[in-house]
């Protein structure tokens, strides 16, 4: 099993991050995983990396809700990141949320896989690590 | 004896006779010649004949020497006019006598006067010329054929035309006048059937010309022997009789068709005429002439009777036009509506005075006239009393007639409205609407329309309306006017902008409580699903210290999720219908007590707070959400001041169209307009990286503000300072 891939949550509840990571550990993914508590922090770290060192992670959980910036906004201001940097990375919504109307405005973004409800599962994790090695 | 036989006989000869000898004197005279000349038998008796009668031309003079050789002749003498002046016509026969000799012993002269027979002649040839009748006559025997001159003439011939028997019938036109001719002449000469007849002739210049052609058989010993007539030149009249025949015969299909009956009523005789036009509008076709005027009298209607009787007679007394409607009643008891005309007119050959006149039906008019008079009345029933706002408007745009309906909807008085135009009342956003429509109604595009208009109240407010405008035409198809129909819908418009209003407040809530149902979904999950995650980990993890930082985790995660749900209560008490606890209250004195009670807080951060609120403010609230927003207001600027300087906070309050607005600015770190705007009020939304950031406080300061009526307002500008407008209801 590869365990290489560079990994980011961007959340901002700590219990969450904690949980997501102990299982990301047990299904075996990298040890390398980035944290943010909000859109605004991440994605000025990921700009930053984007223009330094030409990469990003190649899997980023995203919330939706979250303080000062929230995932919409994260999304509208990633997909400014030049496309030959950001076309590896995968993106998954990670979110409490079941309301139809967000599940419908993530359809609207291409860079975005998937939809998936809190919480994340050691299955949803494995699926996801195999679909990546592909 | 014989002798003096012979002397009374002439004496007393009833006729004028004289005897006179071979040299014309006078032997004998009788009486009556001599009364007729005024002289006594001593002024003649042997005297000259030519001495008596000087004037006597020599041609006379032959006729005696003629006679005197023993013959017999009779003529008619010239002309004579006497010394009176008076024309004569004298017709003469002359024989001579002998004597015992055997010989000629002088002449014998009986004169007669054939003045009278002479002048009936001369008459009737004047007559004849005059009435253009020529005569003719064709001798059967030797087939001569004589024509008069103005028998010539009307062949359009000269005197010297030398006519025959065939030439003349030819000149008739062929085909059934000609055969006509012939057949009258052949019937006449076998049958001895006198004719008069009209036919057509065609003259030498080819003109057609109608003639009356009379014509009759003389007999000698029964035998035929001259046909006589005259020819009559009748073209002038007989095309007048041919056109006034036709002119009568198209009068009478007119008068027929139209039901048009004609009359006479002859005054002298009081007796009225009329013809069948006339009998079958009055359905009497049994009445006697006689009778005809009494019987008329009979069918008149009583009321109308003295009348119409009365109108007769002073058209009749003052020569005036009769011209009258009246009714009567027919035998099958129907009332009918006559319209009688008539006019004097004197007869020009008898002198008769009639009164002519023509009548006819008009029963279809007037029940016409009767329906449009009710139905006037009933539309000007309709319009006074209308709930309806109507009006009748000029071509011109000007009220004709308007109703008391429209003058109260729109606050005039009706004298008022009259001195306006419709367009003065109209609200001039729908004023080109109104008039392209009115357009294309002049145009003839449209019968009708109707739209939804704003016109002004006299106080200044919209009058909403529907307005249906219907054109109405004269009958050459021009448009006279129009007919507005008002619907006064203020009311009803008000109604629904409540409803409408209503209907967003409702969706407005609808869209909150949705909103709120997934955030509460949304949080409850987040805990939820945090602490069946960490129970899962607890259950499998045998190091202590794992444990024990589970453990940890779960009671935060708890803690947390008993803070969300009192925030939850918190929010879902201030959406609990709150009117019935709004009551009066003075802004300056709940900021006060909000200050005092953070008064600590205020200095430790050494906060400048500058108060502009008058004391007689006073608006409509519950206390405790005035209270709680002033101090979540007050708190945020302290939270979020700026680090760069000292927090200063302006509170000031204004009266503004019935509201009392409140702004509260600070100078602190603002907030990202562009990025935020929609989001500033929601339900956990945090702008600041700030520990103690919750996202609830404005969230619930909105709903507090919305639950009292009024509204809240920002406006930001980052690391400038933020202003809060919050507008309040005044107390009543």
């Amino acid at each position: 099993m590869n365990k290489v891939f560079s990994a980011c949550i961007i959340d901002d509840d700590p219990i969450f991050v904690y949980g997501t990571k102990r299982i990301m550990k047990e299904v075996g993914f990298s040890e390398e995983i980035e944290v943010f508590e909000n859109g605004l922090d991440a994605i000025e770290e990921l700009t930053q990396k984007s223009i330094v060192e030409k990469k990003l992670p190649r899997l980023i959980f995203l919330d939706l809700n979250m303080p000062i910036m929230n995932g919409w906004e994260f999304l509208d201001d990633f997909i400014k990141i030049p496309e030959h940097i950001r076309k590896d990375v995968v993106i998954y919504i990670v979110s409490s949320s079941i309301d139809p109307r967000d599940i419908e405005r993530v359809k609207t973004y291409d860079i975005v896989t998937d939809y998936i409800l809190k919480p994340v599962t050691p299955k949803d994790l494995k699926n996801m690590l195999d679909d990546l090695s592909v | 004896m014989q002798k003096t036989h012979t002397n009374i006989f002439i004496d007393d000869a009833p006729i004028e006779i004289g005897v006179l000898d071979v040299n014309m004197h006078f032997v004998k005279c009788s009486k009556l010649w001599l009364s007729k000349l005024g002289k006594t038998e001593k002024d003649i008796i042997g005297k000259s004949y030519y001495d008596v009668f000087p004037d006597t031309t020599d041609e006379v003079k032959k006729i005696h020497e003629y006679c005197l050789l023993g013959s017999y002749i009779s003529f008619d003498g010239e002309k004579i006019i006497n010394k009176a002046g008076k024309v004569q016509w004298f017709n003469y026969k002359i024989n001579s006598w002998k004597n015992e000799k055997d010989k000629v012993g002088g002449l014998i002269i009986v004169r007669e006067d054939i003045s009278f027979k002479r002048n009936e002649e001369e008459y009737r040839l004047k007559a004849q010329r005059v009435a253009n009748v020529g005569g003719w006559e064709v001798n059967l025997i030797s087939n001569e054929v004589y024509w008069t001159n103005i028998t010539k003439q009307i062949h359009g011939l000269d005197d010297t035309y030398v006519p025959s028997l065939e030439n003349g019938i030819n000149f008739y036109k062929e085909g059934y006048h000609r055969e006509k001719i012939v057949s009258l002449i052949s019937e006449a000469i076998s049958n001895g059937t006198p004719w008069d007849e009209e036919l057509i002739i065609v003259t030498v210049t080819g003109e057609e010309k109608w003639v009356r052609a009379i014509g009759r058989v003389e007999y000698v010993n029964g035998k035929a022997v001259k046909l006589t007539g005259t020819f009559q030149d009748i073209d002038e009249k007989k095309r007048a009789d041919l056109e006034r025949s036709e002119i009568e015969k198209r009068l009478n299909i007119a008068t027929k068709t139209a039901n048009i009956g004609v009359w006479d009523y002859d005054l002298a005789r009081q007796e009225l005429n009329c013809d069948y036009e006339t009998l079958a509008l009055y359905g009497a076709e049994k009445f006697t002439h006689k009778s005809l005027y009494d019987a008329w009298k009979k069918i008149l209607v009583e009321e109308d009777k003295e009348r119409v009787i009365n109108e007769m007679h002073f058209a009749i007394q003052n020569d005036d036009e009769f011209n009258t409607e009246f009714r009567i009643r027919t035998k099958n008891g129907k009332v009918k509506y006559i319209k009688s005309i008539g006019q004097l007119h004197k007869d020009q050959n008898t002198g008769a005075v009639k009164m002519i006149g023509a009548n006819w039906d008009i029963t279809e008019y007037k029940q016409v006239v009767l329906k449009l008079d009710k139905r006037k009345e009933s539309f000007a029933g309709v319009f006074n009393n209308s709930s309806v706002g109507m009006a009748l408007i000029g071509l011109d745009g000007k009220w004709l007639k308007i109703n008391k309906s429209l003058c109260n909807s729109l606050g005039y008085s009706k004298k008022e409205l009259m001195s306006l135009t419709f367009q003065d009342v109209t609200h001039p956003d729908d004023y080109l609407k109104d008039l392209n429509f009115l357009d294309e109604l002049i145009a003839g595009k449209i019968d009708n329309y109707q739209i939804e208009k704003r016109y002004f109240h006299k106080k200044g407010h919209t009058v909403f309306v529907i307005l249906s405008v219907t054109k109405v035409t004269k009958i050459d198809g021009t448009l006279s006017h129009f007919i507005s129909q008002v619907v006064d819908i203020t009311s009803r418009k008000e109604a629904e902008e409540k409803v409408k209003a209503v209907l967003k407040i409702t969706a407005d809530q609808n869209e909150s409580l949705t909103n709120f149902a997934h955030i509460v979904s949304h949080n409850l999950r987040s805990h939820s699903t945090n602490l069946s995650m960490l129970t899962g980990f607890l259950i499998n993890e045998t190091d202590p210290e794992e444990r024990a930082n589970l453990i940890n985790m779960l009671n935060e995660s708890s803690d947390s999720l008993d803070e969300t749900i009192t925030h939850l209560n918190e929010v879902v008490s201030v959406k609990l219908n709150v009117l019935g606890k709004l009551e009066g209250v003075r802004i300056l004195e709940t900021f006060d007590s909000v200050r005092k009670s953070i008064i600590a807080l205020l200095n430790e951060n050494n906060v400048i707070l500058n108060i502009q609120i008058p004391k007689e403010f006073v608006v409509s609230a519950v206390p405790a959400y005035l209270e709680s927003i002033l101090l979540n207001l007050l708190t945020n600027s302290i939270k979020y001041s700026s680090p760069k300087r000292r927090l200063v906070i302006d509170v000031k309050t204004r009266r503004e169209r019935g509201k009392i607005v409140l702004t509260f600015s600070d100078n602190g770190l603002g907030i990202d307009m562009k990025r935020h705007k929609h989001k500033i009020f929601g339900m956990y939304k945090t702008f600041h990286k700030h520990k103690n950031s919750k996202g609830i406080g404005l969230f619930i300061t909105k709903s507090q503000i919305e639950a009292m009526n009024g509204k809240i307002e920002v406006e930001s500008s980052v690391d400038i300072g933020t202003t809060f407008t919050l507008y309040f209801n005044c107390f009543k």
